[in-house]
């Protein structure tokens, strides 16, 4: 799996063993009296695939073209490889970024596109065309090579667009939502084409995107921005099984939330009475929170185990009525009106190809799940 | 088909003919062996000949060539500065000012124009001496005045539909503001400095307005002359010199059109 190839040894944000590639440091980017990008403070590591995720309008690419030097900070500093950028502009730096939209120069073919930065870099004729023919390799586009960019379908336009940032080997390259405009399938494809690429080249990578499962499946870590602010940097897993707030929790994958006070709050479990759950939810570990505190209880769809008759056993559970089940090929999604009048959501692997038994709307249903299932949220 | 389908189809060649008829008959009276423009006595290419022969007509069309090349060339140069200025330095204060002080000679009649470009004239001839006297350069100044509003127009509508990420990319490649005008500004606007230029060749080859008010002796544009013979009888020899520019644009329009279509058919061969 991805994970894997991002070793233990490899994860110098956790261990601190080198000093940060590239550091952000208290940026605000202010257009009038708007902020776009609010104190935001980062440090990405050498070779990292870093991946920024958030919604529409949330400063994402502002954060970029700050990088690039397309806008210049209100406020604070970035380093990168322990140089400070202020007042660097874009054709000195040591960044190269691909363009959402490409960018591609429509008057010039393939090969003259990627050539360009090399050549403005003063690098020889003869030195530059085989680089070129190199990086068309790279990305499977050798065919291509003559063509202009109109010549081209979406998907190869937008690997001529990766090959013309990598050319130049930056020391940092940006890609604002590189597959935004693929479909699915190529999308999953190019993703791994670019893991591929990432590790080949050793690059340190920066990703802006809306889609989480493609933050999930590219990044060493992640960067969730909520109005110009990074709420929370992790990995992966740690972003979708610890959130830190129910945005996070809300945002990246599919979630249950209920509300409820602390009544019981000892050293290594919490109970939470919950209104909406209708009766008491067992926590078996502790969080930094007083008794009587609000707080919401973050529970994953596939951490609810379904069943028709009363589980034993699990710590919690509650009574529902199946109100909905949403067939999804690989699996299903189930949304149960408790008892409380809350709706909440289950999925369910579909094993068998013909489930006669299968549990359907209108029915009666348990839902239970264990004391380590889900996690308590203060904000 | 519906009853009184044919009206369409009527109404349309009636239109075509009052479009074209005139310009028809024109064509065919420069064929006219008979000095009398209204009468017809037999076919003659005699008019062409003499057309071959009248120095003033020559020299007056050798003029405005000469001041429509220069004029279209400096407007071009100076509209599309204007336009690039307008569209990429951002909002700076006294921009929307400028946009309509580069846009008013559009709309400003040309009998303002050009006396208020006579006026300039003769006060800086009597400040600094320069231009001295009226003449071609006068009226290529002028021509680039009016000229450059249409070329700014054109090449700012252009601009606007430009990416800008394409020079933004440029620049993140490693080229400076001033590379990256001439390698990617200038080739992705290319086009809308063609049309500009031919436009502006156009509108100063047909302006008489304005070239009467700042021309001087021995200056006189094709359009002038034309003009001022007209206003004596109409002579068989305009009509010659009528249809050879009718000749001209046909050509041109014909070339354009063919070059269009090779264009196309390329793009959909690939
Ligand atoms: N030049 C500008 N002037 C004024 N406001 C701007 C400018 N550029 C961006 N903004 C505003 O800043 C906010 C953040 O914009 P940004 O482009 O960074 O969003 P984003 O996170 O990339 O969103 P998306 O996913 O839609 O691309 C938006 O509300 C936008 O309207
Ligand atoms: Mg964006």
């Amino acid at each position: 799996m991805i994970q894997n190839a991002h070793a233990a040894s490899s994860r110098p944000w956790v261990a601190e063993t080198e000093p940060p590639f590239l550091r952000i440091q208290k940026v605000t980017k202010k257009f009038g009296d708007f902020t776009a990008v609010d104190e935001v403070s980062l440090d990405i590591y050498r070779g990292e695939l870093f991946c920024l995720l958030g919604g529409s309008g949330c400063g994402k690419s502002t954060l970029l073209r700050m990088l690039a030097g397309f806008e210049a900070p209100s406020e604070g500093r970035i380093e990168i490889d322990g140089q400070d950028m202020a007042g660097i502009p874009p054709y000195e730096r040591p960044t190269n970024m691909m363009f959402q939209s490409y960018a591609l120069f429509p008057h010039m073919t393939v090969e003259r596109n990627i050539a360009y930065g090399l050549l403005r870099e003063g690098v020889k004729r003869d030195e530059a065309m085989s680089r070129v023919a190199d990086i068309l390799k790279l990305v499977q586009m050798t065919q291509f090579a003559r063509r202009k960019p109109h010549q081209l379908s979406g998907g190869q336009r937008q690997r001529v667009a990766l090959a013309r940032a990598l050319v130049k080997r930056p020391k940092v390259l940006l890609l604002d939502e590189p597959l935004g405009a693929l479909d699915k399938k190529l999308r999953e494809e190019t993703q791994f084409e670019l893991l591929k690429i990432q590790e080949t080249l050793g690059i340190t990578f920066i990703v802006v995107t809306h889609d989480q499962e493609e933050a999930m499946t590219l990044s060493t870590r992640i960067g969730v921005m909520d109005e110009g602010q990074i709420v929370q940097v992790g990995e992966p897993a740690e972003i979708y099984e610890h959130p830190s707030s129910r945005f996070v929790a809300d945002f990246v994958g599919s979630v249950n939330l209920f509300e409820g006070r602390i009544s019981v709050d000892e050293k290594d479990r919490l109970e939470i009475d919950s209104a909406e759950m209708g009766g008491t939810i067992h926590v078996g570990h502790s969080t930094s929170c007083t008794l009587d505190q609000k707080v919401w209880y973050a529970l994953r769809p596939e951490k609810v185990r379904l069943d028709r008759e009363e589980p034993v056993g699990e710590a919690n559970r509650a009574r529902g009525m199946v109100e909905e089940v949403l067939y999804l090929g690989g699996q299903s999604i189930y949304k149960i009106k408790l008892d409380s009048g809350k709706s909440v959501k289950a999925t369910k692997p579909n094993l068998l190809r013909h489930e006669d038994d299968a549990i359907s709307w209108d029915e009666p249903a348990w839902i239970s799940w264990g004391d380590t299932a889900g996690v308590v949220l203060t904000r | 088909m519906m009853r009184g389908g044919w009206t369409l189809p009527v109404l349309c060649v009636l239109g075509f003919v009052f479009l074209y008829a005139p310009i028809l008959s024109l064509v065919i009276f420069s064929f006219n062996a008979s000095q009398l423009v209204t009468v017809w006595g037999g076919f003659s290419t005699r008019w062409y000949g003499e057309l071959m022969r009248d120095t003033q007509i020559l020299g007056a069309a050798w003029i405005s060539l000469q001041v429509a090349f220069f004029s279209a060339t400096i407007a071009v140069a100076l509209g599309t500065l204007a336009a690039f200025v307008l569209m990429r330095f951002g909002r700076f204060r006294t921009r929307a000012l400028l946009t309509g002080m580069v846009t008013a000679p559009l709309v400003m009649p040309e009998v303002i124009t050009g006396l208020s470009l006579l006026l300039l004239f003769v006060s800086m001839e009597q400040l600094i001496g320069w231009p001295a006297g009226r003449g071609m350069t006068t009226v290529t100044i002028a021509h680039v005045t009016f000229c450059m509003a249409f070329v700014a127009v054109v090449v700012q509508s252009r601009l606007a539909g430009m990416d800008n990420s394409l020079e933004e990319a440029a620049m993140d490649l490693g080229a400076r503001p001033v590379r990256v005008f001439f390698d990617i500004t200038l080739p992705v606007i290319a086009p809308a400095l063609v049309a500009g230029w031919l436009l502006a060749f156009t509108l100063s080859l047909d302006d008489l307005v304005i070239a009467s008010f700042v021309t001087g002796p021995g200056a006189s544009t094709l359009p002038m002359v034309i003009f001022s013979k007209v206003r004596l009888g109409v002579s068989p020899v305009v009509n010659a010199l009528a249809t050879l520019i009718i000749l001209a644009v046909a050509i041109g329009v014909a070339i354009a059109t063919w070059h269009i279509h090779r264009r196309m058919k390329e793009a959909r061969k690939d």
